[in-house]
């Protein structure tokens, strides 16, 4: 941190807000809230003259509350810029009655009650999202008496208790005799992998945490027993086995189960843990001096805001969705963005610092080559079709249309560099006012009628999105699952793309059934595209059953590229409900689209003349 | 607001009961057979 805050090419912004991104790949404008420190971190040199004069004690969020701070305060003795800052929420102000004591310490007159907070704006080409993530908090919980005794605590806490810098300057002990603990029980899981409490993802890191806290502890007192319970040891990394045999052979206890119930001898203080041990199937109850919970973490709280703020999506765990996860891990699926850190998924250290060179080395491809390659398949504007209904804007994942204004005659534009071609404003506008590049709406067209040309009874027209559900066919087909072959597949870069107009156009040309297919809403490669699909398939079901078709007969499905047997398996229940839709409904349902159409035409006519 | 709805499987016929949120769209699983093919059965409304 001292290297990057002295950086000649890094500035850094410490105690900033992003609060609006506007912009795309090489153009992002940002506006930064600089909140006021109160102190110029220029002049501070934090000699605590300050802190010292400070009568207000707090509870210290960084000593997890085991110790207290002052108004005035650095966040954590590392912080960059070294400069301390008020907490105003809790100073008593600058009246002189009431207190200004800090200010009067202060030989080098760094504080500034008046200071205000300032608004940057900046011009930037990428950007690096390493925003982080939170720590599970158990108090949910209570099977482990997190809320009830004092001595339960979570490994963060136990991080600050054994810190050299904690609150008791490395001195481990326990909350409620200060005395240093002879048992300590680590529980693994807490907060992960449950479907009833906290997550249900692997945190990652809590293992070896927890492997690496058992060996400080026998490092700095070797009396120290030390049992780890858990679901299963998961040392997976460079070394960490090493790590995890270590330990064991140091004299740490596994013990393969998680405790049931965690109760307080009111006398002792001691901890008594009720726990099946697994490996022989017996419940055992062990005593504690304290027990450690190993936390899992979770995605930011903030997380819905950042996202906003970005146009990001976040896949199931609530953690940010990358472009790929195979080829472009670092990639946001908006360009020019990219993450770094816990803020994708929970990472150790050393992952994460993989994850940010590998981010910044992106980002300095961009910033570079000084210019940007855009998507071969974009959408155009047809201005002399456009009515400034502003759908398109609307419904756009990566905000690459502006919006039109019908009183000054503007129309939407769309943003080159920042559409990814995923075509959902082509298919919501009714206007057809806008055309792709690739994949227009005569060639899908011309692939219906192709489809449907012979045999039209025969044939089940199914739309797959390239990403997800046409390389879940693919698969399908290279893991020789059976499956009907009268299903005629037409590939499109996202459902997003299938517009009402092909559907219908499939059932006027006798398609007895239609399958529209697409990414599961969290893989979805083009943010939210997915969603105005099944917006659209509503829209479609409640209009087929308005004109007298049943709505059965268009089906949706998502299906990611790795469900190649779920593919197979719709296929053929697909093929079941075709073998059940008859010739003469068939040719209903062209009578109905056939006369439906033309009413629309006259209407259009009507209004037409109508001025 | 999340409120209950009821919702009709497109492929199997089933229907059951769901939360559901207006105007946020959610992937849905037909309970029975799996399908995606799930559609929200808008109650009529009453003369």
């Amino acid at each position: 941190m001292m290297d990057a805050g002295r950086h000649q090419n890094l500035t850094l912004l410490a105690y900033s807000e992003v609060e609006h991104v506007t912009g795309y790949i090489g153009n992002f404008n940002v506006k930064i809230r600089k909140k006021a420190r109160y102190v110029n971190e220029d002049e501070c040199t934090a000699c605590a003259d300050c802190v010292e004069s400070c009568p207000v004690s707090v509870p210290d969020e960084y000593q997890q509350g085991f110790s207290s701070r002052k108004a005035i305060y650095i966040q954590l003795p590392q912080a960059v810029p070294s400069a301390y800052l008020i907490d105003m929420d809790n100073c008593l102000g600058n009246n002189p009655i009431a207190c200004g004591k800090c200010k009067d310490a202060c030989e080098k007159e760094c504080i500034d009650f008046d200071m205000q907070d300032e608004i940057i704006d900046i011009e930037v080409g990428a950007i690096i999202v390493a925003a982080g993530m939170d720590v599970y908090d158990p108090s949910e919980m209570d099977e482990f008496g997190y809320r009830s005794y004092e001595n339960v605590i979570t490994s963060m806490e136990f991080e600050r208790l054994i810190c050299a810098g904690g609150p008791t300057e490395g001195h481990f002990v326990r909350p409620t005799d200060y005395k240093l603990p002879k048992r300590i029980s680590f529980i693994q899981c807490v907060g992960s992998r449950s479907s009833k409490n906290g997550n249900k993802y692997c945190s990652n890191i809590c293992c070896m945490n927890t492997i690496k806290d058992t060996l400080l502890l026998k490092d700095h007192y070797p009396d120290v027993q030390s049992k780890v319970f858990y679901i299963d040891i998961r040392a997976f990394g460079k070394g960490f086995e090493d790590l995890f045999m270590r330990s064991k052979e140091s004299g740490v206890q596994y013990i393969r189960g998680i405790p049931g119930d965690v109760w307080e001898d009111p006398k002792t203080k001691n901890l008594l843990l009720s726990v099946e041990d697994t490996t022989i199937g017996k419940v055992q109850v062990h005593e504690s001096d304290l027990v450690v919970l190993s936390v899992g973490v979770e995605p930011r709280k903030d997380m819905k805001k950042l996202q906003h703020l970005l146009t990001l999506s976040n896949s199931v765990d609530g953690f940010l969705l990358e472009s790929h996860p195979k080829l472009k891990p670092v990639d946001a699926p908006t360009r020019g963005i990219f993450y770094a850190g816990c803020v994708e998924s929970p990472k150790d250290i050393k992952d994460s610092v993989t994850q940010a060179s590998a981010a910044a080395a992106r980002a300095s491809i961009i910033l570079n080559a000084g210019k940007v390659e855009i998507e071969a398949i974009t959408a155009i504007i047809d201005t002399d079709k456009c009515n400034y209904c502003g759908v398109c804007a609307r419904v756009c994942p990566y905000n690459a249309i502006t919006a039109p204004d019908r009183k000054s005659g503007v129309y939407p534009t769309i943003i080159q560099a920042a559409c990814a071609g995923c075509g959902t404003c082509a298919s919501e506008c009714v206007q057809d006012a806008i055309t792709m590049r690739h994949f227009k709406d005569d060639q899908i067209i011309a692939q219906v009628d192709a489809i449907l040309e012979e045999n039209n009874m025969d044939k089940i027209v199914a739309f797959a999105c390239n990403w997800c559900s046409y390389a879940g066919g693919d698969l399908a087909g290279t893991s020789r699952l059976q499956y009907p072959t009268n299903v005629r597949l037409i590939r499109t870069m996202c459902s997003g793309r299938v517009d009402e107009k092909f559907i219908i156009h499939a059932f006027k040309k006798g398609a007895p059934l239609v399958l529209l297919s697409g990414c599961h809403f969290a893989d979805c490669h083009y943010i939210s595209a997915v969603t105005w699909t099944q917006r659209r398939v509503e829209r479609l079901w409640n209009k087929l059953e308005r004109l007298g078709i049943r709505p059965e007969r268009l089906q949706l499905e998502w299906i990611s590229a790795a469900e190649g047997q779920k593919f197979a398996k719709v296929m053929r229940e697909l093929e079941e409900m075709r073998k059940k839709v008859t010739d003469k409904e068939v040719k209903e349902t062209m009578e109905i689209l056939a006369k439906d159409e033309e009413k629309a035409k006259a209407k259009k006519a009507k209004q037409a003349a109508a001025g | 607001m999340a409120e209950k709805a009821k919702f009709k499987c497109l492929r199997c016929g089933h229907e059951y009961e769901d939360k559901y949120t207006p105007k946020v769209p959610q992937e849905r699983t037909c309970p029975k057979c799996l399908s995606n093919s799930v559609r929200r059965i808008e109650e009529k409304r009453k003369a």
